[in-house]
């Protein structure tokens, strides 16, 4: 018993901290890899609770609640927030590709290829951020 | 020998990592003269630096001493490999090189082990078939990535390894007339070597007089990776499931493992 209050408290705040991470995302134009990171990791988390918790409530307010969390998964994250972080990621990977190929790289000094290697890293992290996001698409698309 | 310069050469890589304090991408250490721990004859040696001054992907050298080694330290960057290699469609795994040093005493084992063709398959900048033409065995470096293939041609005015614009897996390697040839395969078992080296092997075993070919595996034990059920550093189920058998395995350094504890195992096998 014990265990399902400490679930449902873990559930009530976790579904806070989503909410308030979800209404941050609405008034930003740009979202930095670690922002994104953190939203879907506690979409996932969120949503695991919920399995969990649905298992093992009779409550009717935290059915509720589930339910209104669930609602705002699916409506704002899944259908408007994701596909917009994909679609941002896959053109600013595009644009930064196209920019590192045209540079000339034989004519640089040693501090301007070092220099040029943090946006290599930028690239590489945003190409695996965007798998990260492409495997949580397929998830979606399974459920 | 050839164990003994392996093993230097790791204790050689595991001193510079704790000295070194630029900010390249990638580095790597030759030493600049014969001695007694590294008993390369001066010759062969300046091959090998000759190899990394004309190659574009290294930028700036300096001399340092490593341990008791005077060495020349290169600095390089290979980002814009990787930016066209990944945009190969067949390519099995970005461009990442073994060490020059490493490539030449992978290719002193292959020719102690009697071996008289290497063949570098997914052969980056060429450096393993360089390597073995010092070593005035017959070489052949295949490659897919044309802009690897175009920095290959710049480096084998001198000892033409014999560059090849190629997938290896549609190769025809019965146009070069192999006696006993061995195979080095580019790419660790997860990163897609597996798959490279199974289309290269069916294609070998399709011709009959090359059944006792050798094959040298990179492999990895960094937890990074799924490891095997059958372990040889990722490529046991391949090698068993193909009949072949590990002959030796020797740890040598390589761009990917500059800041692991570890060095990349090679493992040499051949058929059972």
């Amino acid at each position: 018993m014990d265990s399902d209050i400490d679930i449902s408290q873990m559930f009530y705040s976790e579904s806070l901290k989503l909410q308030n991470l979800i209404e941050a995302i609405n008034t930003k134009t740009d979202m930095n890899v670690r922002e994104i990171t953190d939203t879907y990791y506690q979409v996932i988390n969120v949503s695991s609770i919920a399995a969990m918790l649905k298992q093992h409530t009779e409550s009717e307010e935290i059915l509720n609640k589930i339910q209104e969390t669930e609602k705002m998964i699916s409506e704002r994250f899944n259908s408007s927030i994701h596909p917009e972080i994909l679609t941002r990621l896959s053109l600013s990977i595009q644009e930064m590709t196209k920019t590192l190929q045209s540079e000339n790289f034989t004519e640089k000094s040693k501090e301007q290829i070092e220099y040029d290697a943090k946006l290599f890293e930028d690239l590489r992290q945003k190409m695996s951020t965007r798998e990260f996001v492409q495997q949580y698409e397929i998830g979606i698309s399974h459920d | 020998m050839i164990e003994n310069l392996a093993k230097n050469l790791v204790e050689l890589k595991n001193e510079f990592v704790k000295s070194y304090e630029g900010k390249s991408q990638i580095q790597e250490v030759i030493p600049k003269s014969n001695s007694e721990l590294f008993q390369v004859t001066d010759a062969h040696l300046e091959l090998l630096h000759e190899f990394a001054t004309k190659n574009p992907i290294y930028y700036n050298f300096f001399e340092k001493k490593v341990g008791s080694i005077d060495c020349i330290v290169y600095e390089g960057d290979i980002n814009r490999f990787w930016l066209n290699s990944i945009q190969h469609v067949s390519s099995k795994a970005p461009f990442s090189p073994t060490w020059i040093m490493s490539g030449y005493i992978a290719t002193l084992f292959a020719k102690e082990l009697g071996y008289s063709e290497v063949i570098d398959i997914g052969s980056g900048d060429g450096r393993i078939a360089f390597c073995a033409k010092i070593l005035d065995m017959e070489s052949y470096s295949i490659e897919i990535d044309e802009m690897l293939v175009e920095l290959q041609k710049l480096l084998s005015n001198k000892l033409d390894f014999h560059p090849y614009c190629s997938d290896a897996v549609k190769f025809d390697y019965c146009s070069l007339n192999f006696k006993h040839p061995i195979f080095f395969i580019g790419g660790l078992a997860q990163m897609g070597g597996a798959d490279l080296a199974e289309g290269v092997l069916q294609k070998i075993n399709s011709i009959s007089h090359l059944n006792n070919s050798g094959w040298v595996f990179a492999g990895t034990y960094s937890q990074k990776y799924a490891p095997d059920p059958k372990n040889k550093a990722g490529w046991g189920t391949f090698i068993e499931k193909n009949n072949l058998k590990a002959i030796q395995t020797v740890s040598l350094p390589t761009v990917w493992t500059f800041h692991e504890p570890e060095s990349t195992p090679y493992i040499f096998s051949q058929s059972i």
